[in-house]
C-alpha cells in the first residue's frame, strides 16, 4: 500500500456509502471548541429534521410542539451549549445505521418518530450499552421490548421467531445492532478529530432504565420503528473530555 | 479441494450471517471470536482468506492484522476487514497494513460474496453434496 493513499480513493474502492453531509459538518464546527454558534444554528436551521431535534431536546418538559417555551435554534444552543449539539450530530449516523440494518438485513422500514409517539416499554425489556471514551465520552443505549427483540434476532438470522428459544443469542443480535450503530458513529467523531474507543456491548434485561444526566454535556432519546417493533436509542456524551 | 475461510467475530450473529451466506459455496468455514483465537486458527488452519473484525474483546482486528502482517507464514493470506467503523484515520491505517478489501456493517449477503469471490475462486456446491458445519477454531 502506497504511502500517500488518500481516504476518497479507498472509499471508492472499497465502496463505502457518502456520509451524511450536514452529521458531519455538525461534528467537525463542535469538534473546534471554538465555532461560532452562529455558524453552528445556519447548518442546524438548514436541516429540518435536525432542527426538530434540537428543540426537542431544549423543551424535555413539553409534550408537543405548542409548549415549547424555546422556539429558535439559537435560544436552545444558548441554553443547550455544545454538549447538545453534539448528541444530535451522533444521532443521526446512529439513526441512519439503524435503519440501514433494518432495510439490509430485515427488509424492514425502520422510520423516526418522536419519542412521546412510541410506546413505552413496561417491565422486562432488553437493554444494551455500549461506553465510549477519550476525547468525547458517553454511552448509547438501545432498548426495545423482548419481542422485539426476537422479532429483529430472528429476522437477521433468518429463523422464525417462535424457533428462536436461546436467549443468548437475542443478546448477542442485540448486541451486534448495537456494534453496527455505534461503529458507524465512531466514524463520524473520528473524522472530525474527537477520537474515541468502544467498550464491547453489554446486553441485559432491565426493568427500571433511567437516562443518567450528564454535566456539561447533552441527553437525546432517539425512536425508531418498524411495524410493531419499537426501539429507543438513548446517547449521552461529553465532549473535550480532555 | 474446497476453500478454506477464517471468520474472526466476537459476535455469533456475525458468524452464523457469514456462514449463512457461505452454505451455497464449497468451502470450509473456521471461525474464532478474537484476535487471539484468530491467530492460533490462522496458523493451524492456514486459511485461503480471513474476514476480520475490528471491535473485539480480548485482542481486536488492528493488532490481529498487524501481526499477522509481521508473520512470514501468515502474511500472504488476503484479509477482508468486515466492521461498522470506515473512519477516515482508521481506514487508512488499515489499508497501509495491507487488507485487500473492506465491508461495513451491515452488508448484504451477496455483497460479502462478490467481495470473497473477487479474492479465491468461490465455486457453488454440488445439489447433493451435505451442508459442512462451521469448524470451531479453538
Amino acid at each position: 500500500m502506497q504511502e500517500g493513499v488518500n481516504y476518497q480513493e479507498l472509499s471508492r474502492r472499497y465502496g463505502f456509502a457518502p456520509k451524511p453531509e450536514s452529521a458531519s459538518r455538525l461534528t467537525q464546527l463542535v469538534s473546534r471548541q471554538d465555532s461560532d454558534l452562529d455558524e453552528i444554528a445556519k447548518v442546524i436551521n438548514k436541516d429540518p429534521v435536525l432542527r426538530k431535534r434540537l428543540l426537542r431536546v431544549a423543551n424535555p418538559d413539553a409534550e408537543n410542539e405548542i409548549e415549547y417555551a424555546v422556539e429558535t435554534v439559537e435560544d436552545a444552543l444558548m441554553r443547550n451549549g455544545m454538549g447538545c449539539v453534539l448528541v444530535l450530530a451522533m444521532g443521526t449516523p446512529l439513526a441512519l445505521a439503524l435503519t440501514k440494518t433494518f432495510q439490509t438485513m430485515l427488509s424492514l422500514k425502520l422510520e423516526m418518530i418522536d419519542p412521546s409517539e412510541a410506546e413505552c416499554l413496561q417491565g422486562d425489556h432488553l437493554l444494551g450499552t455500549i461506553h465510549f471514551s477519550d476525547k468525547v465520552e458517553g454511552e448509547v443505549y438501545l432498548r426495545m421490548n423482548i419481542a422485539s427483540a426476537r422479532a429483529i434476532a430472528a429476522g437477521i438470522l433468518g429463523m422464525s421467531p417462535e424457533e428462536l428459544t436461546d436467549t443468548n443469542e437475542i443478546k448477542d443480535a442485540a448486541g451486534e445492532l448495537l456494534n453496527i450503530m455505534t461503529g458507524n458513529f465512531k466514524s463520524n467523531l473520528c473524522d472530525a478529530g474527537l477520537d474515541c474507543r468502544l467498550q464491547p456491548p453489554e446486553v441485559k434485561l432491565s426493568n427500571n432504565f433511567h437516562t443518567p444526566s450528564v454535566a456539561g454535556g447533552g441527553v437525546e432519546r432517539i425512536a425508531l420503528r418498524a411495524g410493531k417493533i419499537h426501539l429507543f436509542v438513548d446517547v449521552t456524551a461529553n465532549p473535550w473530555n480532555d | 479441494m474446497p476453500i478454506k475461510i477464517l471468520s474472526v467475530d466476537d459476535s455469533r450473529t456475525i458468524r452464523l450471517i457469514v456462514g449463512r451466506s457461505l452454505r451455497p459455496y464449497d468451502c470450509i468455514l473456521c471461525e474464532a471470536a478474537n484476535g487471539e483465537e484468530g491467530l492460533v486458527a490462522a496458523a493451524r488452519e492456514k486459511p485461503d482468506i480471513i474476514l476480520l473484525d475490528v471491535t473485539m474483546p480480548v485482542m481486536d482486528g488492528v493488532t490481529m492484522l498487524t501481526k499477522l502482517k509481521e508473520d512470514p507464514a501468515l502474511k500472504s493470506i488476503p484479509v477482508i476487514m468486515l466492521t461498522a467503523e470506515s473512519g477516515r484515520d482508521n481506514v487508512i491505517h488499515i489499508a497501509r497494513l495491507g487488507v485487500r478489501d473492506y465491508l461495513v456493517k451491515p452488508f448484504k449477503e451477496e455483497q460479502l460474496i462478490d467481495k470473497v469471490g473477487r479474492i479465491v475462486q468461490l465455486k457453488k456446491k454440488e445439489v447433493s453434496a451435505p451442508v459442512a458445519a462451521p469448524v470451531p477454531a479453538v
